[in-house]
C-alpha cells in the first residue's frame, strides 16, 4: 500500500488520564507542541504535576537535561473542551473506557475538527468500527492502543476499523515509528492482537491452580524458568487483577463465549474479596511491609 | 552405578536429550543397544500422539531391572495412562522435556499408580543429578509451560489464520507488548509444532473441553511437514536449517 506520507503537526490528546498523559509525554518528548482536553483546568494540573515528577526524576538521575524537561512541559497546552482545539490534525481520545462516552468525544471531534484530521482512540477493548461510525468519516479514524507505561512500552497496536482507510492505516504507522515506538498493524477484533492472544497466560494459570495442578508460586517459577520476566500470578498483581480480570471478560463476550477465552471464577473472586494486587498491598502475593 | 541411559524418541528433541546427557557425563543409548548394556534410567520423549510411545516402552521395560526409573514425557498423554501400559508402573515419572539444555527448573509429574508408593521420590534423584530443580506437579498432558505455551501458540495461530496481523507483527507485539521472551509462533518453529499439537490435542481428549481444541493451521502444517526449525520450515522458514541437514 503506498503511503501518504504523513506529516502531523499539531496533535492533542483527549484525557489526561494515565494513558493520555503518557502519551502526551511522548509526542512532547518528540518535540510536539500537544494539546491536551481535560474536563476541568483543575484535573489537568493534577495529571501535569504527575508527570512532571516523573520528568523531575529523570533529571535527578541525569538521564534527562533540565534544559529539556522544561521544552517537553512548554509544549503543553491545556484546552478546555473539544470545540476549543485549534487547527489539529490528529486526535488521540484517551478518556475513561466507556462507550457512550467515547462516542459523544468522537461526534463532538467530528463536529468541531477539519474532515482531514486523524483522529484515534486508545481504546483497550472497545470496537473502534463502532466508536467511528458516530463520526461523518470513519475512513479517517483508527485505533492508537498505547501500553502503560507508554513511555517505557514501545508497542503500539495500529487498528483498522471496517471502514478505515488502508493507506491512512500504513501512513500512520509509519509515523508511530518516527516517534521511537513499534507499530503493529491489527483488525478490530475483540482484544486486538495483544490482549486477546496473552489471554490463556492467565486464565490457564488459573485452571491449573484451581484443579490442583500446581500452586501459584509454583507456576510462577516455572514461567519464569520458561523465559518469561514475570509469572502470570505477579504479573497480575502488577497489572491489577480488577483489570486483568475485565479484559478477560470483555475478550470473552467479545467472541460469544468461545471456551478458549473463559474466564475463571477465581479471578472473580480475586476481585470481590478487594485484594487487586500491589495497589491494594495484596493479591495473588502479599506486599504489606 | 551405571551411566547409561537409554533414550527413546526422534527428531531434534531426541537429539538434544542425547546432548543434555553427553554434557552431563551420561552415555546415551538407543533402545537397540540396550540387550547389551546396564542402564541407570530409560528416559522417553516420545510425545505418544502414535503407537510408537508404547511400543518402544514396553520393549525396552522388557530390557531393564524392575527398579529402573522411566522417564516419559507427558506432553501428550497423563504418566497415569503411560504407566499403565507397564509391568512396574510405579518407576514411572512423568517429565516435560522441552527446554530440558535451558530452563533450570525440570518439571516432573508421579503417575496415580504411584502416589502412595514410598520411595517414588528417589527417581527424582536422577533428575537433581542434572543439576535441575524439580517442580513436582499434578499430572497433567503438558504439565504447566508446555500446557500455557501450547495455549498461547494455538491462539497466536488462531490470529495468524483469520489474519489479524502478519507472522511477524504478531511476534513483535507479544514480545514488546507483553515481555514474552520470544514470540509465540517462533516459539512454535523452535520447539516444533506437533509437541505444541500433541498437548493441545492431550488436554482436549483427557478434559472433553473446547478451550483445547487445536487451531486448523497447525494441523495443517503437521500434515505439510511444516514442523519447525528442524524441518527447515514452521511458521518461519529456516533456509541453513534446511541446508545445512
Ligand atoms: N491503563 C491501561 O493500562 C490502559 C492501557 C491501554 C489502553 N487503555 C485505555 O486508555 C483509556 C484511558 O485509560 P486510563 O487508564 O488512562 O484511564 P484514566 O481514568 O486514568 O484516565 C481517563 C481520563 O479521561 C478523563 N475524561 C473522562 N471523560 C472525559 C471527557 N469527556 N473529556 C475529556 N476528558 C475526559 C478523566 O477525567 C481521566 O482523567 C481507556 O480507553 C483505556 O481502556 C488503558
Amino acid at each position: 500500500m503506498k503511503s501518504e506520507g504523513l506529516r502531523i503537526q499539531r496533535p492533542a490528546v483527549i484525557g489526561a488520564g494515565t494513558m493520555g498523559m503518557g502519551i502526551v509525554e511522548v509526542l512532547a518528548g518528540n518535540g510536539f507542541s500537544v494539546q491536551v482536553v481535560e474536563l476541568s483546568q483543575d484535573l489537568f494540573n493534577d495529571a501535569l504535576q504527575k508527570m512532571d515528577k516523573r520528568l523531575l526524576r529523570r533529571v535527578e538521575k541525569g538521564k534527562m537535561a533540565a534544559r529539556e524537561r522544561e521544552e517537553i512541559l512548554g509544549r503543553i497546552r491545556y484546552v478546555p473542551a473539544i470545540n476549543n482545539l485549534d487547527q489539529v490534525d490528529l486526535v488521540i481520545e484517551a478518556v475513561v473506557e466507556n462507550l457512550a462516552v467515547k462516542q459523544e468525544v468522537f461526534k463532538d471531534l467530528g463536529a468541531c475538527t477539519s474532515p482531514d484530521t486523524i483522529l484515534a482512540s486508545n481504546t483497550s477493548s472497545l470496537s473502534i468500527t463502532g466508536i467511528a461510525a458516530k463520526t461523518t468519516r470513519p475512513e479517517r479514524v483508527l485505533g492508537l492502543h498505547f501500553f502503560n507505561p507508554v513511555p517505557r512500552m514501545a508497542l503500539v497496536e495500529v487498528v483498522a476499523g471496517m471502514a478505515t482507510s488502508p493507506a491512512l492505516v500504513e501512513a500512520v504507522s509509519e509515523w508511530i515509528r518516527t516517534l521511537g515506538k513499534e507499530p503493529v498493524k491489527v483488525k478490530d477484533v475483540p482484544g486486538f492482537l495483544v490482549n486477546r492472544v496473552a489471554r490463556p497466560f492467565h486464565t490457564e494459570a488459573y485452571r491449573i491452580v484451581q484443579e490442583g495442578t500446581a500452586g501459584k508460586a509454583q507456576v510462577d517459577r516455572i514461567i519464569r524458568s520458561a523465559g518469561f520476566k514475570m509469572g502470570p500470578f505477579e504479573l497480575q498483581d502488577l497489572i491489577g487483577i480488577d483489570i486483568n480480570y475485565a479484559a478477560s471478560v470483555s475478550v470473552y463476550e467479545g467472541y460469544f463465549h468461545d471456551p478458549r477465552f473463559r474466564p475463571h471464577f477465581v479471578q472473580q473472586r480475586m476481585v470481590e474479596s478487594g485484594a487487586l494486587g500491589r495497589k491494594t498491598g495484596k493479591g495473588h502475593y502479599s506486599y504489606e511491609s | 552405578m551405571s551411566r547409561n541411559i537409554a533414550v527413546l524418541g526422534k527428531g531434534s528433541l531426541f537429539t538434544a536429550v542425547c546432548r543434555f546427557l553427553r554434557e552431563r557425563g551420561f552415555a546415551p543409548l538407543t533402545l537397540e543397544q540396550l540387550a547389551d548394556h546396564d542402564v541407570c534410567a530409560v528416559v522417553d520423549v516420545n510425545p505418544g500422539v502414535d503407537g510408537q510411545k508404547r511400543q518402544q516402552l514396553q520393549l525396552a521395560e522388557a530390557r531393564i531391572s524392575p527398579q529402573t526409573p522411566i522417564y516419559t514425557s507427558t506432553l501428550h498423554r497423563t504418566a497415569t495412562e503411560i504407566a499403565s501400559w507397564l509391568s512396574v508402573p510405579e518407576r514411572v515419572v512423568g517429565f516435560s522435556p522441552l527446554g530440558l539444555e535451558q530452563f533450570p527448573v525440570l518439571e516432573v509429574a508421579c503417575p496415580l499408580q504411584a502416589e502412595e508408593v514410598k520411595g517414588w521420590d528417589q527417581h527424582l534423584r536422577l533428575a537433581e543429578s542434572w543439576g535441575k530443580q524439580v517442580e513436582r506437579v499434578g499430572d497433567q498432558p503438558g504439565l504447566v509451560f508446555p500446557r500455557i505455551l501450547s495455549l498461547l501458540v494455538n491462539e497466536a495461530a488462531f490470529a495468524l489464520s483469520e489474519g489479524i496481523s502478519s507472522k511477524e507483527e504478531i511476534d513483535t507485539a507479544m514480545k514488546k507488548g507483553t515481555n514474552f521472551p520470544f514470540g509465540p509462533l517462533e516459539w512454535a518453529d523452535r520447539v516444533g509444532i506437533e509437541q505444541i499439537a500433541a498437548v493441545l490435542e492431550g488436554m482436549q481428549r483427557e478434559w472433553g473441553d473446547d478451550r483445547y481444541r487445536p487451531a486448523p493451521l497447525l494441523k495443517k502444517m503437521i500434515y505439510a511437514g511444516y514442523v519447525g526449525i528442524a524441518a527447515g520450515r514452521g511458521f518461519y522458514h529456516y533456509q541453513d536449517a534446511k541446508l545445512g541437514g
